[in-house]
C-alpha cells in the first residue's frame, strides 16, 4: 500500500496524540478530577489508528469499554471526549455516557461498550443495513482477547460470514482479560485461528507495527467493500497500564512491562522507522509533541469549564417521543 | 361500511405489508419466519412481496436483537421476531443494556426505531420454556416502550404505530389469540401509544387488564352482569407508558378495581398499577386494589396443571366479588 | 418506655373522665395519633401519643383519674412490651388481634381477658369512606360498618347521611303503616346518655334537688336599652364586631354586682364565700348542648373588650374548640331565650354559684303613659337565687338594679 510522507506523519501525530491523551487522562484520574473509572490504551496506538487510518469517515466502528484511542483514531475532538470524562453536558454523550460510553454517530462510531463483547451484534446490524442499504460502507469492530470467548463473537461470526455482511472483526489481543491470561483462557490458542470455523479470513498482525496493521486491516476492509464478507484481523499488542486504572496488576510483573515497553512501543517504533528515512527529526518530533501536548491541555481546559449537567437533565433523552 | 372480520395473525401481515410498502427501511429479521411465513402465519405473503426485506436468521439471538439494533442506528427500521418471549433470555443484554440504553447513554445521538417482536402467553400445554407472560421486566427496564394488544383492530393499528415510532418498542401477540377474529377497518388508522380502550362500559368496578385475559375478563363480565354487576373493562393495550388517566376516570367513578394479568402474580405488572392507585387514587377506595394473575410458578405442562396455574374466568369473577364483597 | 398521663389542660383543672381508648392493649401506634379521649367539665379532649411504640392502656374507660395519673404505658418494641405485660396487666378486656406473626402475644391475651371488647376496637374504613365522612363532619366511631371486617364503606357512610337528613327535619313520627289503634309504644330511636349530655343530665338535677331555688320575674322598658345598642354599632367601623345585645347584659350585671356583692356568692361548705372577682358565664348552644363559656372580669373591662371576649367565645363555641379554662369559675350565669321568643322562665342555678338571670325577648306591648296606651318595647327578665344565702328581698334589690339600668344604661357608668 502506497503511502506518502504527509500521511506517514499525520499517522505519527495520531498515535502522539492518542498517546497524550491517555496519560492525561490517567494523570487527572489520579488526581480524582474523573468519577468513575477508567480503561487506558498505552501502548495499543498502532492498532487503533493503523485501522481507523484505512477506514473512511462513513464507515462504522463499534468500540470497547477501551475506547478513547479508537474515537480519537477515528476523529473525535479530544475536547468533547474530555468534557465526557469530566461529565459536562458538552460532552459526547451530554455527561449520560462518560469513559465507557463515548460515541460520535457523526464519524460512525456506534459506541463504545461497557458489556465485553456487546459491540459484535451491534456491527452485524451495521453490516445488515449497508448490504440493504447497499452503500459501500464497512463496519469494524473492536474486541479484546477477552471478547472472543463470548457466545456473541461467536454467533456474529457466523452470522457475518453467511451473509456475508461488510464487516472486520478486529482484535486487540493484549495478552490479559482483565487479570486473566490469554494462554489460560484461550482455547486453541490464537483467535485469528478461529476464523477458519465460519470459513472466513483470520489475520495475523503485529499490532505494533503501525504499517503492518494498516497492510492487514486494509486488505480486509477491501474484501469486505468488494462484498467478499467479514475477516478476522488479531493484532498482537500489548498495554502497559492496568486492566483500570487503579490496578493493583497482580497478574503480571513490572519486569515483563518494561520488556515490552523497551522493545516494541508502537510509537518508539514508528519514530525509528521515521527517523530512519528522514521523514522526522528530533525538532520535527519535538514540535510536533509540543503541539500535541499543548492540544491536549486545550482541551482539558476546555472540558474543566464546561458546564455541569442540571440534576433534572438525568431525566431526558430517555425516548425519542416521550 | 361493511364489517371486515380478520385474525389477529391476518391483522399483523396486513399492517406489515402496509408500512413496508410505504417505508423501504423496515425489514423483518428472525428465525424460521420464510418458510412458513413466521410460526403463526404472521408474516403471511411479506417474503414473496418483499424480496431481501424478510431475512431467516441463524439461532443467533443476541445476533438477531443486535443485528436490530445496529441496522436501527444506521438508518434501518427493523423489526425482529424472537419466536417465542421466552427466548428474550437468551439476548438480554443486547435487549436491556443495548436497546434501551443506547439512546440515553449516549446523549440523545442516535435512536432506535426498533420493534422486537414476539408470542407470548400459555394456555396451549406448550410448557415451561414456551408459555410465560414476561413483560414485567421490561416495563422494569427504562427506555423501552412495551405493548400488548389483544384484538386485531388494535394489534394492527398499534404495530403500524410501533414501527413509526423511533423509540425501541417490545411488542407481545398472545399465541392463543392469533387466530382470534375480530374487525378491523378498512381505512388506514393509527392507535397511539400510550392509550388504553374501555371494552366495557360499566359502574360497579373497574377492572384493567391486557392480552388474553381481556377476553376472559369481558366473559366474566357478561357473566357477572346476569348478577346485577356492572364490570368496566378496560384493556390497556399498551403497558409502557401506561394510560393512568383512563383508570383515573374509571376509578373515580367506580371506586373499586380489580387487576387481571396472565402473569404471575409476584412482581406482576399490576403490583406496579395497584401502588399508584394506592398513592394517587386512595381517597376513592371503597376497597383494597386485588390483582389476579397466574400462580407464582413455571408453566407446567399437563392441561389439568395449567389451567390451574394460569387465570381462568372463574378466578375473574371470583375476584369481582371479593373486592365487591358480595 | 413512656407512661402515658392524663394531661393538665388548664389552670383549673383536677381530674377527668377516660372517655374511650382508640387502641387496645398491643396494638402499635404512631406519634401524635389520639389514643385516648377524656372529658373534663364539658370539654372532651383527644389525648395524642408521645412516640411511635406499642400501647398498653391499663386505665378503665367511665373512670375518672386526676391529672398526672398514669393511665397507660407506651413501649418502644415487643421485648419492653411483653415486659410491661408482667408487671401491669391489663385491666381492660382487649379483643382478638389478627396478626399470625404474633400469636403467642395474642394468647397470653386472651387468657387474661376474654371476649372482644368494643369501644377500644379500631375503627376500620376504606380510604372513600373516611374522605366522606371526613368532608360531611361525621364521626366514624358512631357509624356502622358493613364491609369485611365490620369495614365502614361508602354504603355506610351514604346510610348514615340519609339518617341525619331525617333526624334534622325533627323526624316525623311514622306509625306503622297498618293498624292504626295498635296500642304499643316501640322507641323511634334509642340514644344513650353519654358524654355532655350526661354532665348536663346529672348537673341540673343536683341542682334542683340540693339548692333552694326561686325565681322573681319582672320586665324592662327595652326603649333606652335598644337605642343605646343601636347608637354603638353605628359608631362601628366595617370590621368591627356588631355589639349584641348580651355584651351590654354583660357589663350591667357585672355593674348591679358590684352594687350587691352578696349575690356573686357561692356555699362552700359550711361557709358562704363572697368572691372577689366577677366572672359572667353566658348561656350557649353547642352541638345541641349546653355550654357556658365565662366572660371574665367584665366589671374591669370596657364594653369593647367585652364585646371581644364574647365574640371569640361564640366563635370557640362553635368550632367547638372550647377549653377547660373557658369554663371554669363563673360566679354568675345569663342565660338569654328571647331568640325563642321566651319572655318568662325559671333559669336553673349553676352550682356553686348562686344566682342566674334569664333574659326574654324585646317585644312591643300596650303600657300606660299618661293615661294613654302607647306601644313600648319591653323584655321580661327572670332571676333565680337560692334563698338558702340570698333572701327574697336582696334578691329583688339586685334585680331591681339590673332592671334599671336596662331602662336606663347611662347608669352603667359609675
Amino acid at each position: 500500500m502506497k503511502i506518502t510522507k504527509e500521511k506517514k506523519l499525520s499517522l505519527y501525530n495520531k498515535m502522539l496524540t492518542v498517546r497524550a491523551f491517555e496519560e492525561k487522562a490517567g494523570e487527572l484520574f489520579a488526581k480524582n478530577l474523573i468519577p468513575g473509572f477508567i480503561h487506558l490504551s498505552i501502548g495499543e496506538e498502532a492498532s487503533s489508528v493503523g485501522t481507523c487510518s484505512v477506514l473512511n469517515k462513513d464507515d462504522y466502528v463499534a468500540s470497547t469499554h477501551r475506547g478513547h484511542g479508537h474515537m480519537i483514531a477515528k476523529g473525535a475532538d479530544p475536547k468533547r471526549m474530555f468534557a465526557e470524562l469530566f461529565g459536562r453536558t458538552t460532552g459526547y454523550c451530554k455527561g449520560k455516557g462518560g469513559s465507557m460510553h463515548i460515541a460520535d454517530f457523526s464519524i460512525g462510531i456506534l459506541g463504545a461498550n461497557g458489556v465485553v463483547g456487546g459491540g459484535f451484534p451491534i456491527i452485524i446490524g451495521a453490516g445488515l443495513s449497508i448490504k440493504l442499504r447497499k452503500t459501500d460502507q464497512v463496519g469494524v469492530v473492536f474486541f479484546g482477547d477477552g471478547a472472543a470467548n463470548r457466545g456473541t463473537f461467536h454467533e456474529a461470526a457466523n452470522m457475518a460470514a453467511i451473509w456475508k455482511l461488510p464487516v472486520i472483526f478486529v482484535c486487540e489481543n493484549n495478552l490479559y482479560a482483565s487479570t486473566t491470561p490469554v494462554d489460560y483462557s484461550l482455547a486453541g490458542g490464537s483467535i485469528a485461528g478461529r476464523a477458519s470455523a465460519y470459513g472466513i479470513p483470520g489475520y495475523n498482525a503485529d499490532g505494533n507495527d503501525i504499517l503492518e496493521v494498516r497492510e492487514i486491516v486494509g486488505k480486509a476492509v477491501k474484501r469486505a467493500r468488494d462484498g467478499k464478507g467479514p475477516s478476522i484481523v488479531e493484532n498482537k499488542t500489548y498495554r502497559y497500564r492496568g486492566h483500570f486504572e487503579g490496578d493493583p496488576q497482580k497478574y503480571r510483573t513490572q519486569k515483563e512491562i518494561e520488556a515490552f515497553k523497551n522493545k516494541s512501543d508502537p510509537i518508539q517504533l514508528f519514530k525509528n522507522i521515521l527517523k530512519k528515512e528522514g521523514t522526522l527529526s528530533d525538532q520535527l518530533d519535538k514540535d510536533l509533541r509540543e503541539e500535541v501536548y499543548s492540544m491536549i491541555e486545550e482541551a482539558v481546559r476546555y472540558a474543566q469549564e464546561a458546564p455541569l449537567p442540571k440534576p433534572e437533565e438525568a431525566l431526558e433523552d430517555l425516548f425519542v417521543n416521550p | 361500511m361493511t364489517e371486515r372480520i380478520l385474525s389477529c395473525s391476518e391483522a399483523l401481515a396486513e399492517a406489515l405489508a402496509e408500512e413496508m410498502e410505504r417505508d423501504e427501511t423496515i425489514f423483518i429479521l428472525g428465525e424460521d419466519i420464510t418458510a412458513h411465513d413466521g410460526i403463526f402465519g404472521q408474516f403471511k405473503g411479506l417474503h414473496k412481496r418483499f424480496p431481501g426485506k424478510v431475512i431467516d436468521s441463524p439461532i443467533s439471538e443476541t445476533c438477531i436483537i443486535g443485528a436490530g439494533v445496529g441496522a436501527a442506528l444506521t438508518g434501518m427500521r427493523p423489526l425482529v421476531d424472537m419466536h417465542f418471549a421466552d427466548f428474550f433470555t437468551t439476548a438480554m443484554d443486547e435487549i436491556v443494556n443495548q436497546t434501551a440504553k443506547i439512546h440515553y447513554m449516549f446523549g440523545g445521538q442516535a435512536k432506535i426505531p426498533l420493534v422486537i417482536w414476539a408470542p407470548d402467553g400459555g394456555g396451549l400445554s406448550a410448557a415451561a420454556h414456551h408459555s410465560q407472560s414476561l413483560e414485567s421486566w421490561f416495563i422494569h427496564t427504562p427506555g423501552l416502550k412495551v405493548v400488548v394488544p389483544s384484538e386485531p383492530a388494535d394489534v394492527k393499528g398499534l404495530i403500524k404505530t410501533a414501527i413509526r415510532d423511533d423509540d425501541p418498542v417490545i411488542f407481545f401477540q398472545h399465541k392463543k389469540l392469533f387466530a382470534q377474529t375480530g374487525p378491523v377497518p378498512e381505512k388506514e388508522y393509527l392507535i397511539p401509544l400510550g392509550k388504553g380502550d374501555i371494552k366495557r362500559q360499566g359502574t360497579d368496578i373497574t377492572l384493567v387488564t391486557y392480552s388474553r385475559m381481556t377476553y376472559l375478563s369481558l366473559e366474566a363480565a357478561d357473566q357477572l352482569a346476569k348478577e346485577g354487576i356492572e364490570v368496566e373493562v378496560i384493556d390497556l393495550r399498551t403497558l409502557k407508558p401506561l394510560d393512568f388517566d383512563l383508570i383515573a376516570e374509571s376509578v373515580k367513578k367506580t371506586f373499586h378495581v380489580l387487576i387481571v394479568h396472565e402473569a404471575c402474580l409476584t412482581g406482576g405488572f399490576g403490583a406496579e398499577i395497584a401502588a399508584r392507585i394506592g398513592e394517587e387514587l386512595f381517597d376513592y377506595l371503597d376497597a383494597p386494589v386485588v390483582r389476579v394473575g397466574a400462580k407464582d410458578t413455571p408453566i407446567p405442562f399437563s392441561p389439568v396443571l395449567e389451567n390451574f396455574v394460569l387465570p381462568q374466568t372463574d378466578d375473574i369473577v371470583e375476584g369481582v366479588k371479593g373486592v365487591l364483597n358480595r | 418506655m413512656i407512661e402515658l398521663k392524663i394531661p393538665k389542660l388548664g389552670l383549673t383543672m383536677e381530674s377527668a373522665k377516660l372517655l374511650s381508648w382508640q387502641f387496645a392493649s398491643g396494638d402499635e401506634v404512631k406519634k401524635e395519633e389520639t389514643i385516648f379521649v377524656i372529658e373534663t367539665d364539658k370539654v372532651t379532649f383527644e389525648v395524642s401519643s408521645p412516640a411511635d411504640g406499642i400501647i398498653h392502656p391499663i386505665a378503665k374507660t367511665g373512670e375518672t383519674y386526676d391529672v398526672d395519673q398514669t393511665v397507660g404505658y407506651l413501649a418502644e418494641n415487643r421485648e419492653v412490651y411483653e415486659n410491661l405485660l408482667k408487671t401491669y396487666p391489663a385491666e381492660m378486656e382487649t379483643h382478638e388481634r389478627i396478626d399470625e406473626t404474633k400469636e403467642e402475644v395474642v394468647t397470653k391475651r386472651e387468657e387474661t381477658s376474654p371476649g372482644p371488647a368494643e369501644s377500644e376496637k379500631r375503627i376500620t374504613a376504606s380510604p372513600l369512606a373516611r374522605s366522606m365522612a371526613s368532608s360531611h363532619g361525621l364521626n366514624l366511631a358512631e357509624i356502622k360498618g358493613t364491609g369485611p371486617g365490620g369495614r365502614i364503606i361508602r354504603e355506610d357512610i351514604l346510610e348514615t347521611l340519609k339518617e341525619l337528613e331525617m333526624v334534622g327535619k325533627e323526624k316525623e313520627f311514622l306509625p306503622k303503616a297498618v293498624d292504626k289503634d295498635f296500642l304499643g309504644k316501640e322507641p323511634l330511636e334509642t340514644i344513650p346518655i353519654t358524654g355532655i349530655r350526661r354532665v348536663i343530665h346529672d348537673n341540673m338535677y343536683m341542682s334542683l334537688s340540693q339548692t333552694a331555688q326561686l325565681t322573681l320575674h319582672t320586665e324592662a322598658k327595652g326603649e333606652a336599652f335598644v337605642d343605646f345598642r343601636d347608637r354603638l354599632n353605628k359608631r362601628l367601623v366595617k370590621e368591627e364586631i356588631k355589639f349584641s345585645y348580651n355584651v351590654i347584659l354583660v357589663k350591667i350585671v357585672a355593674t348591679a354586682l358590684r352594687m350587691h356583692p352578696k349575690i356573686n356568692a357561692s356555699i362552700e361548705g359550711d361557709e358562704i364565700k363572697i368572691w372577689q372577682q366577677i366572672h359572667i358565664g353566658v348561656a350557649m348552644e353547642s352541638e345541641d348542648a349546653l355550654v357556658v363559656p365565662v366572660i371574665r372580669n367584665p366589671d374591669l373591662k370596657s364594653l369593647n373588650e367585652i364585646n371581644r371576649d364574647l365574640n371569640e367565645l361564640i366563635i370557640k363555641t362553635r368550632e367547638n374548640k372550647l377549653l377547660p379554662d373557658d369554663l371554669a369559675n363563673g360566679t354568675f350565669t345569663i342565660s338569654n331565650l328571647g331568640f325563642a321568643d321566651v319572655d318568662y322562665f325559671t333559669p336553673i342555678l349553676r352550682p356553686p354559684e348562686s344566682a342566674i338571670l334569664g333574659v326574654g325577648r324585646i317585644i312591643r306591648k300596650p303600657g300606660i303613659k299618661n293615661g294613654h296606651v302607647i306601644p313600648e318595647a319591653m323584655i321580661g327578665l327572670s332571676l333565680t337565687f337560692d334563698h338558702r344565702i340570698i333572701d327574697g328581698a336582696p334578691g329583688a334589690r339586685f334585680l331591681k338594679t339590673v332592671k334599671e339600668m336596662i331602662e336606663a344604661p347611662v347608669l352603667m357608668i359609675v
